[in-house]
């Protein structure tokens, strides 16, 4: 059985209503196996983040259903790990309180903490927050740092801990790079790409960078639209060659680039 | 130089000067007239003098209200300024206050449960809207019949008056809150009040804070209209009596006392927000 199970799925919005993905008659059906690293890809507008929130449960399908491990969630919970663009840490805590706020908070109620265990409990979170910030390549230092003092790419770093020390089965990542300079970017893809390897998590990762889901993705999920008016299709859902050098590679860019020429013509008319 | 160059950059000397040069011109154009008056007529009431207020004032600090008993001759300092006419003014208006305030306490949760909870914000959000439009001094005679002239209806009229605004402040506050911030909550696993309580209450509470510092004024507006209207003690009750006794000697040290105490709480209250938030960067 997949972990995520995405069945017959249409979502459209507005009035009159326009659809973002499937169509009628013709939804989304796509299987996400356990410790997958799966890159969502299309153009802007093509429906990747909607996807990505029916997996997190902040959003429902029109028609169809999304299933974690056969069950269907009606809402974000402690099993899916979630990094967004932007405003993924909470300004009034510090980098520390940032990643031990899972722990602590999905631990004891607001009635519960007020009691000793509370804070016995709260002391060892904290040692193991000390222990992520080592993990993501920040200094102990950084620890009592607030977010606005952080780099963009040091605040995603604390993002993604704050994130895994919930050992979430799934990490689901909205264009979690794409304001962060190449050179971070880079760090973070290779960082992000150890913590996978590591951990054994299973990670969609929303991106429109083609480069960046060919560098980290065990599978690439292509969606595009037929046209303007219709909801997006898996255009393509294809794994990277294990080897980058030979004839498998080049087949699988010249397939990456056939269904993100959408992507291309979008990306140089921004330019 | 160049008064009105956008990019001029006054030193510290200038900056102060200026800051204070209005204060300064006030004051000497307040005695400059205040003088001529009193040349042209020894016993006019209008503007007093320095000594006119002086002694007003000095009668304020050290002696009980027309309507009180006379403290005996051998009363001490301290008897004398807490039995004085000031400082029971001063305390009755500050309990009002204070009760005041207190009461906003509810409205700022009511606004962030109308921000977070859309069945709240749906049950709410169109009544308010209307509730706060409606001026609040025009409620007045209906307060004094519904609730007596004591304190609850002076209480309820700043209630009335302030509450609606600050629930919608904290509504739109709250609302503000990106909604990242929630779903990445309960993906950590938090619950619907931790959220409420946690995380978006801690994150807006300095702006709440500063929202409430300026409808500080607006506070004591109110209060002054109940006070003025229905009362038998307090800073503005005094005013409007004095004002039949055209006691501009003691009006005018009482309008600048009013304004110094709201200066302390809005001082008081900025450097608490400081050390309590100092995450927070004022835009």
């Amino acid at each position: 059985m997949p972990l995520i199970a995405i069945q017959n799925v249409t979502v459209a919005y507005g009035k009159p209503l326009r659809p973002v993905l499937g169509a009628v008659g013709a939804g989304i059906n796509l299987d996400i196996r356990e410790g997958d690293f799966v890159c969502l890809l299309g153009q802007t507008g093509c429906g990747k983040s909607t996807m990505l929130r029916l997996v997190l449960g902040s959003e429902r399908p029109a028609t169809g259903r999304v299933l974690i491990d056969g069950v269907e969630h009606n809402r974000p919970d402690r099993t899916r790990g979630y990094v967004p663009q932007k405003y993924s840490l909470f300004p009034d805590r510090t980098v520390l309180d940032n990643i031990a706020f899972g722990p602590v908070v999905s631990e004891f109620n607001l009635a519960t903490r007020w009691t000793p265990g509370y804070f016995r409990r709260r002391r060892e979170v904290r040692d193991q927050a000390m222990d992520y910030i080592r993990r993501i390549g920040l200094r102990e230092s950084d620890a009592g740092k607030y977010p606005d003092q952080l780099s963009g790419g040091m605040q995603q770093r604390v993002a993604i801990a704050q994130a895994l020390i919930m050992q979430p089965r799934i990490l689901l990542m909205d264009e979690a790079f794409s304001a962060l300079d190449p050179g971070t970017r880079r760090e973070m893809q290779q960082l992000i790409r150890q913590l996978w390897a590591d951990t054994g998590i299973t990670v969609l990762f929303v991106t429109h960078n083609m480069q960046e889901a060919a560098f980290l993705a065990s599978r690439v999920v292509v969606l595009a639209k037929e046209d303007p008016e219709s909801g997006s299709q898996v255009a393509l859902d294809v794994a990277p060659p294990a080897r980058l050098t030979d004839s498998a590679a080049m087949e699988f860019h010249a397939r990456l680039e056939a269904a993100c020429s959408g992507i291309r013509e979008a990306e140089e008319m921004a330019a | 130089m160049h008064l009105f160059a956008v990019n001029a950059k006054p030193n510290a000397t200038a900056s102060l000067v200026l800051s204070w040069l209005l204060f300064a011109g006030g004051i000497v154009a307040y005695f400059q007239v205040s003088r001529d008056r009193h040349k042209d007529n020894p016993e006019d009431r209008v503007m007093p003098t320095v000594a006119q207020m002086v002694q007003g004032m000095s009668d304020a600090v050290l002696k009980p209200a027309e309507e009180d008993e006379a403290l005996p001759e051998a009363a001490t300092l301290s008897q004398k300024l807490k039995g004085s006419m000031l400082w029971k003014d001063t305390v009755a208006t500050s309990r009002r206050f204070a009760i005041s305030m207190a009461l906003l306490v509810p409205a700022v949760l009511l606004g962030l449960h109308m921000g977070l909870f859309p069945y709240c914000g749906a049950f709410f959000l169109r009544f308010l809207l209307f509730f706060d439009k409606i001026v609040a001094l025009s409620l007045l005679p209906i307060l004094f019949i519904a609730f007596g002239i004591d304190e609850l209806s002076k209480i309820m009229l700043i209630v009335i008056g302030v509450a609606p605004t600050v629930v919608l402040d904290v509504y739109n506050l709250t609302k503000g809150i990106p909604q990242e911030q929630v779903v990445k909550a309960f993906t950590l696993g938090a619950g619907d009040f931790d959220i409420a309580y946690t995380v978006v209450l801690k994150q807006i509470l300095p702006r709440v804070l500063n929202s409430i510092r300026l409808n500080l004024k607006a506070v004591m507006l109110f209060l002054f209209a109940g006070e003025m209207i229905a009362s038998t003690d307090g800073l503005a009750y005094r005013i409007a009596l004095l004002r039949r006794h055209m006691g501009m000697d003691v009006i005018i040290p009482y309008v600048l006392w009013v304004a110094l105490l709201l200066f302390v709480v809005d001082l008081a209250m900025r450097v608490v927000n400081r050390q309590l938030h100092p995450w927070f960067r004022e835009a």
